[in-house]
């Protein structure tokens, strides 16, 4: 990512602190008809690309109380601008936990965890931030404060506005609040990790894994040079030719399978075990459950690497792509993202269908044969998605970043117009 | 209305030619079936009613209704407990219960490719033996439908532990209210943008026809365990399941039965439960073999820590299958107890749980009104049962006092006054109890950027100017929950 995208701030108006607040400040851009970007921890500013204009920034973190914790009840509410290490901590006062691990998470809000529906290596096991929002307050881009749902953890009274705002990028509205239902913290943390000699390796192995009795919390295809000892060192660790040499992507680069588990102590052990046979059976050269210390630094890495990649330090990819779909076609794909480019950083959340492909380097013309030319018409024709997770480089429009209008975009254009008839709101983030 | 008009005789005509002649009804004898669904209290006749076996009908249906200007409104089986599936104003009828195939199921990538009209219990026949399941079981699984279910967001006792609807819906095929055929999401597991999808879900089929729907698979748990709590007073029964919750265990289900329940239940099934006992607990917990045991042990410890008479285990999966068919079946069983009778369906954080069911008790008393308890105890999903003879006029009254007394009670524990049977037609006029005016308005902007002539089932969900609520209602039988 861009550093100085990350950086980037613009003259801020007067602070806001309520929802209140957020209405003025919308009622004013909307009477002038000027663009406003929405802005949490500012983490995701070039998520599907850099902003092409200079909306004015209308900054969250203002917004910032935790409105009420009512731990018997396992929900949470909280304002927009809470940042998620900041809910991590005060949730884990009671045992309990929001499973969504975003990276950068001393930042990072919540407002834009659900604005950007982002979703980390665990849900496979414990689903999306969307199947935790019970209730959310926002403005519209006419400045008119509205809510759904409410504080209780089953609802079916009126439109479900917390799915419809889950992903809008800020563009139909500007969350300030947020009802959440939270899970208990699990007993005991398990993870394997297997190196498989090659990626039909860990298919015939994420064919096995899927039909485990109980899901594991994730399962993560983790390929390339940079993961390198990731783990703190697995028995299979090989050693690697310089990426320049590779003739045979599959022969060299390093694939390992990082999987997991979450329970009681007896089911863990006993799911680690499961594991660690299928893997074997799927011809994995050996497998190991890691230690403490080794667990947390590559769970680290996994959950930060779409925001600064595989390594310690930040990688610096100016593109990084994200394709989703059915998860047994995983392997196609990342062959095809190999077969571009064999030095790029993979990270599969492989029993979700979902892979992240981080790229040293990135032409302007890779847009358009890479990802518009090959990677984004294979995942379409699978019924899945390639899109720009982040991406610095010049000449990123929307529709290729996020793809053509589907059905789907041609639905939200009209809700969109209702919303937000100015276009207001965030406009050139999305497709819309 | 609209059969003397000569327009709608032509519209019935140009249904008979996309359709022919036996898949459109609009004589009125033919037509009084549809004319509610199990909420009974409110009755709408369609002027016809129509069984399209394709998308393209649909389609052409839609197309149809809307170059006359004539109102339509989908139906599943009409088990909605809310009045969702009736033609409010009349209009056509598009009943989807000839497109029930089952189009793919892929265990691999986890889902199941489905036309509307299958019945949830259907598609779980054709999963027996592959080691998944479509995990929302609504109790009326044996005759609802997956399209029906996607309209309302069902829920159902599991939904405790997997989900509602909407955490199983990855995808639908829509007939828009203009007639497009429109394909959101898919076989894969989200999609960039706003999630589209699941606004759709739960729209109570106001914002376009579902005619497929791309369903989640979940891999069936090893194995389960079902316990029976016996309880000597429902505020012991209810203060232990907050402690559960509390305590961070997830069961996949945690059910409350009454003793007013209970009679009728024992009465019908003959299962052995206690009558003497005023609260009974039904709870399940599913996973790994290994962590089974401790799970139900320390269930158990919970429930006779809140002084529990007994806590019984189900012994084998026939014994397991008795008690969960009581439970789904207490409904139909409630005719032993009462001619009438009004479920309610109201939601209350779980630490209320032992609040309302007080104030339950108190409101019954007050209105000198019998009301019996079987709930998704779990989510603080409340069924008060309303029990009444709709011959007096005066309970009639009563019953619907109490019943706005309960929700209103639900609204100021920060609940909702439904969890899974949707507004519908039924509790519009707690619309704006629930929402400000300005809520309310986006809502209908929503509705009016997917649904913009408004002929796409009218008069549902959203208050809106001639709807009526349960204030001018009656209540009366309602059928199986």
């Amino acid at each position: 990512m861009s550093a100085i995208l990350k950086k980037a701030t613009s003259p801020s108006a007067a602070a806001l602190n309520t929802q209140a607040d957020v209405a003025e400040a919308v009622r004013a851009a909307y009477s002038s008809a000027e663009g406003l970007c929405p802005v949490g921890g500012r983490t995701a500013l070039d998520f599907g690309g850099k902003l092409p204009s200079a909306s004015r920034q209308l900054d969250l973190t203002g917004l910032n109380r935790i409105v009420d914790y009512t731990p018997r009840d396992m929900t949470i509410l909280v304002e927009a601008g809470v940042r998620m290490a900041d809910l991590a901590a005060t949730l884990a006062t009671e045992g309990q936990q929001l499973p969504i691990d975003v990276p950068r998470a001393s930042e990072a809000t919540i407002g834009g965890t659900v604005a950007t529906n982002w979703c980390g290596p665990r849900r496979y096991g414990h689903g999306t931030i969307r199947d935790y929002v019970i209730g959310i307050n926002a403005v519209d881009g006419r400045g008119v404060a509205f809510k759904g749902g409410g504080r209780v953890v089953k609802n079916v009274a009126g439109y479900d506005f917390c799915k419809l705002l889950t992903g809008s990028l800020g563009t139909l509205g500007v969350i300030t609040q947020l009802a959440l239902k939270v899970k208990p913290q699990p007993e005991c943390v398990a993870t394997v990790v297997a190196d498989c000699a090659d990626l039909s390796v860990a298919e015939a192995a994420l064919d096995r894994l899927a039909m485990l009795e109980a899901p594991p919390a994730a399962i993560d295809l983790l390929i390339g040079e940079a993961w390198g000892d990731a783990a703190g060192g697995s028995p299979a660790a090989r050693p690697q030719p310089p990426a320049s040499t590779i003739r045979n992507p599959q022969s060299a680069i390093r694939n390992q399978l990082a999987v997991r588990i979450e329970g009681t102590e007896v089911e863990a052990r006993w799911l680690a075990d499961r594991t660690q046979t299928e893997c074997a059976a799927a011809g994995a050269g050996s497998s190991r459950v890691l230690s403490t210390e080794e667990a947390a630094k590559l769970w680290s890495r996994q959950v930060e690497f779409s925001d600064r990649g595989a390594g310690d330090s930040d990688d610096a990819s100016p593109m990084v792509l994200q394709s989703i779909v059915p998860p047994s076609s995983v392997v196609e794909i990342i062959s095809k993202l190999l077969a571009a480019d064999p030095a790029c950083a993979i990270q599969a959340h492989a029993a979700s269908g979902i892979i992240t492909a981080r790229f040293k380097e990135f032409s302007h013309g890779d847009l358009t044969t890479l990802l518009a030319g090959k990677l984004r018409p294979a995942a379409v024709r699978l019924g899945g998605s390639a899109i720009v997770v982040r991406g610095s480089l010049d000449g990123l429009t929307p529709h290729l970043a996020w793809g053509g209008r589907n059905d789907a975009v041609v639905l939200l254009e009209r809700i969109k117009q209702k919303f937000d008839p100015k276009g207001i709101l965030n406009p050139g983030r999305y497709v819309f | 209305m609209l059969a003397t008009d000569a327009s709608a005789l032509q519209l019935v005509g140009e249904l008979r030619r996309l359709l022919g002649a036996d898949r459109v009804l609009d004589a009125h004898s033919d037509l009084a079936v549809y004319e509610c669904d199990a909420f009974v209290i409110e009755k709408h006749c369609p002027a016809v009613a129509v069984f399209p076996k394709t998308t393209a009908e649909v389609a052409a249906i839609v197309r149809l209704c809307n170059e006359r200007g004539v109102p339509f409104v989908p139906r599943g089986a009409g088990t909605s407990l809310s009045g969702g599936g009736l033609p409010v104003g009349g209009g056509v009828m598009i009943v989807l219960t000839q497109m029930r195939e089952i189009l793919e199921v892929n265990l691999r990538d986890r889902y199941a490719v489905v036309e509307p009209g299958i019945v949830n219990a259907s598609l779980n026949r054709r999963l027996a033996n592959t080691g998944f399941h479509y995990a929302p079981d609504p109790s009326s699984q044996g005759a609802c439908t997956i399209g029906g279910n996607t309209a309302t967001n069902a829920g159902g006792p599991h939904t405790l532990k997997y989900g509602v609807t909407v955490n199983h819906v990855l995808g639908v095929e829509l007939v828009t209210a203009d007639g497009e055929i429109m394909q959101i999401g898919g076989p894969v597991d989200s999609s960039p943008g706003p999630d589209l999808v699941g606004t759709i879900v739960g729209g109570e089929g106001t914002l376009g026809i579902v005619t497929k729907v791309w369903v989640r698979l979940t891999r069936n748990p090893q194995n389960v365990r079902t316990m029976l709590g016996v309880f000597e007073s429902v505020d012991d029964a209810t203060q232990a399941i907050s402690s559960i919750i509390g305590a961070g265990i997830i069961p996949a289900a945690l059910e409350m039965m009454d003793q007013g329940i209970l009679v009728a239940v024992e009465a019908a099934f003959h299962f052995g439960f206690p009558l003497d006992a005023e609260a009974i607990l039904l709870i399940e917990v599913d996973g790994l073999e290994v962590g089974l045991d401790a799970q139900r042990d320390r269930i158990t410890e919970i429930c006779r820590q809140h002084r529990a008479r007994e806590v019984r285990f189900a012994k084998d999966a026939k014994e397991r299958l008795q008690l969960w068919k009581a439970r789904k079946q207490a409904f139909g069983a409630i005719g032993r107890l009462s001619p009438s009778y009004c479920t309610q369906d109201g939601v209350v954080p779980r630490s209320k749980l032992p609040h309302i069911l007080q104030r339950i008790r108190a409101i019954g008393q007050k209105y000198d009104i019998k009301i019996v308890n079987v709930f998704h105890a779990g989510d603080g999903n409340l069924h008060p049962i309303l029990l009444f003879d709709e011959r007096h006029p005066d309970q009639v009254k009563r019953v619907l006092d109490a019943s706005g007394e309960i929700l209103t009670e639900c609204l100021e524990c920060g609940g909702s006054v439904t969890g899974e049977h949707g507004i519908g037609l039924e509790k519009i006029s707690f619309m704006n109890r629930m929402f400000t005016s300005d809520d309310l308005e986006v809502m209908q902007r929503l509705r009016d950027a997917l649904n913009p002539g408004g002929l796409l089932s009218p008069g549902k969900l959203l208050p809106t100017a001639g709807a009526c609520g349960m204030e001018q209602i009656h209540p009366g039988r309602q059928a199986a929950l």
